[in-house]
């Protein structure tokens, strides 16, 4: 049995009086990756904002029920936010780099998170630019700005920079739909190797891309949990007659 | 979009239709020459064996294009599979007919040891399995299909008996073992007819129920 990583426990969430997410049952084992499947506003977007709190940035929003990381609760008052965050990072459908150097953004993390020396720094940003594969490509121009780089490179950039704070979780929300077929292959190989040593948790529109890199997919409706499964499970023979639907492109 | 994959799968599922309404015919023609020894329904069956493959050939590039620009998942991929494999089976139906009329021209001298052999009861038999195989495929019939895997048992005893039927008939009349051969031959295409519907019955609950039931003891 895989350890799990993250356990939804009846988990709702609330946009003033609109419940966006009802009584989400849902574990994430470590070392997966788990995709998060469903027609727009279904909540997979808001669910994977749950995991590590940035949902909270939006006003009068509230929760119910609890999410375990590591078997504790990411919602308990003693919980540094900033911390979860470092352990629960996040990349953007939309790269997002800083305005600064490549070797600035992959660092700004680390300096935030109040880490030691420069040598210490060096060392951890070409480990996240190997890690992110982009070191082969940037390394003679770490002082080049961030927004030179082309699309597909800031994606992952921004990976890279999420890897720099030895997060334990990366949630992706549509990190490959802004991107050309080379650069999104480039990020779902990305994503198989980086899966050895962290949990993986990743929103797609694209069925088959969700097919091709997950090893467990979670269909979700009209802010229901549908159906939870491993991926070949999902795209071969589902158990719920909507997931069916909905995989097969005939919903509603 | 979605209407457009329907669509295209609504014709793959017609040429199968059509495919397998002329194999059938084949079949029935087939046996009417083993009843009878008309030899113009012999040669009508033989040179009628190119229009199954042709079908063959265009339901294969069908479900390559259908895979290679849809992308078919769950229950639309096993539709694919299963006219894939069904469509092969039905070739193979297709020879057999031709098969059967072969064996027919060869015994014409001895009809009688055709006749008395019991290969027509195993004709029959394996013919409605086909028949019922098939139609479970149009039809989605689970039920049907899992008659037709348990008749297959029937036929192979009819085949067993009408084996050592003609090997009798072999040892008691050297003048009979060139037709006793021809009708050996031709009672086990009869056999392997039946073998086809049962893998067209296996692949339907395939398609039905997301189960694989083939190469299962009974």
């Amino acid at each position: 049995m895989a350890k799990i990583a993250i356990e939804a426990k009846k988990f709702s969430f609330y946009y003033g009086s609109f419940k966006a997410l009802s009584d989400i049952n849902l574990k994430i084992d470590k070392n997966q990756v788990t995709a998060l499947i469903g027609p727009s506003g279904c909540g997979k977007s808001t669910f994977l904002r749950s995991l590590n709190r940035t949902n909270e940035i939006l006003p009068n929003t509230h929760i119910e029920g609890r999410i375990m990381l590591d078997g504790e609760d990411i919602y308990d008052r003693a919980v540094d936010v900033v911390d979860l965050r470092r352990r629960v990072g996040m990349v953007f459908q939309k790269s997002n780099p800083f305005p600064k150097s490549i070797f600035d953004n992959v660092a700004y993390g680390l300096r935030i998170n109040g880490a030691g020396n420069k040598a210490m720094i060096e060392a951890r940003v070409e480990q996240s630019l190997k890690d992110a594969a982009l070191w082969d490509e940037v390394s003679d121009r770490l002082k080049d700005s961030a927004l030179d780089l082309s699309g597909g490179q800031q994606q992952r950039l921004c990976i890279a920079r999420a890897l720099a704070v030895q997060p334990e979780v990366i949630l992706m929300d549509e990190p490959a739909s802004a991107l050309d077929p080379i650069a999104t292959q480039k990020i779902e190989e990305l994503i198989f190797t980086l899966k050895e040593r962290y949990t993986i948790v990743i929103v797609t529109h694209n069925m088959q891309q969700a097919a091709r890199i997950s090893d467990v997919t979670a269909f979700f409706y009209l802010g229901q949990l549908i159906e939870v499964d491993k991926t070949n499970k999902i795209f071969t023979a589902p158990n719920k007659k909507q997931t069916e639907e909905y995989i097969t492109g005939r919903f509603g | 979009m979605q209407n457009h994959f329907n669509q295209e799968l609504a014709n793959l599922k017609k040429n199968i239709q059509q495919m397998a309404e002329l194999v059938d015919v084949q079949l029935e023609f087939a046996m009417q020459a083993m009843q009878t020894g008309n030899l113009e329904l012999c040669k009508f069956v033989r040179n009628r064996d190119r229009e199954i493959d042709a079908y063959d050939n265009l339901i294969q590039a069908q479900c390559e294009n259908i895979i290679a620009l849809f992308q078919p998942v769950a229950g639309d991929l096993r539709f694919i599979m299963t006219s894939l494999m069904i469509n092969s089976q039905l070739e193979r139906c297709g020879d057999i007919a031709v098969n059967i009329v072969k064996r027919v021209q060869k015994t014409l001298q001895k009809r009688d040891l055709l006749t008395d052999s019991g290969i027509q009861k195993l004709g029959s038999l394996a013919r409605s399995m086909a028949r019922d195989a098939i139609e479970a495929f149009m039809n989605n019939n689970l039920e049907l299909a899992g008659k037709v895997i348990a008749r297959d048992d029937e036929v192979d005893q009819q085949c067993r008996n009408t084996f050592h039927w003609l090997i009798d008939k072999m040892q008691s009349d050297a003048q009979l073992v060139e037709p006793g051969a021809h009708l050996i031959v031709l009672s086990r295409q009869l056999e392997r007819l039946a073998d086809h519907a049962t893998n067209i019955a296996e692949d339907v609950i395939f398609l039905i129920e997301a189960r694989i039931v083939a190469h299962q003891k009974k």
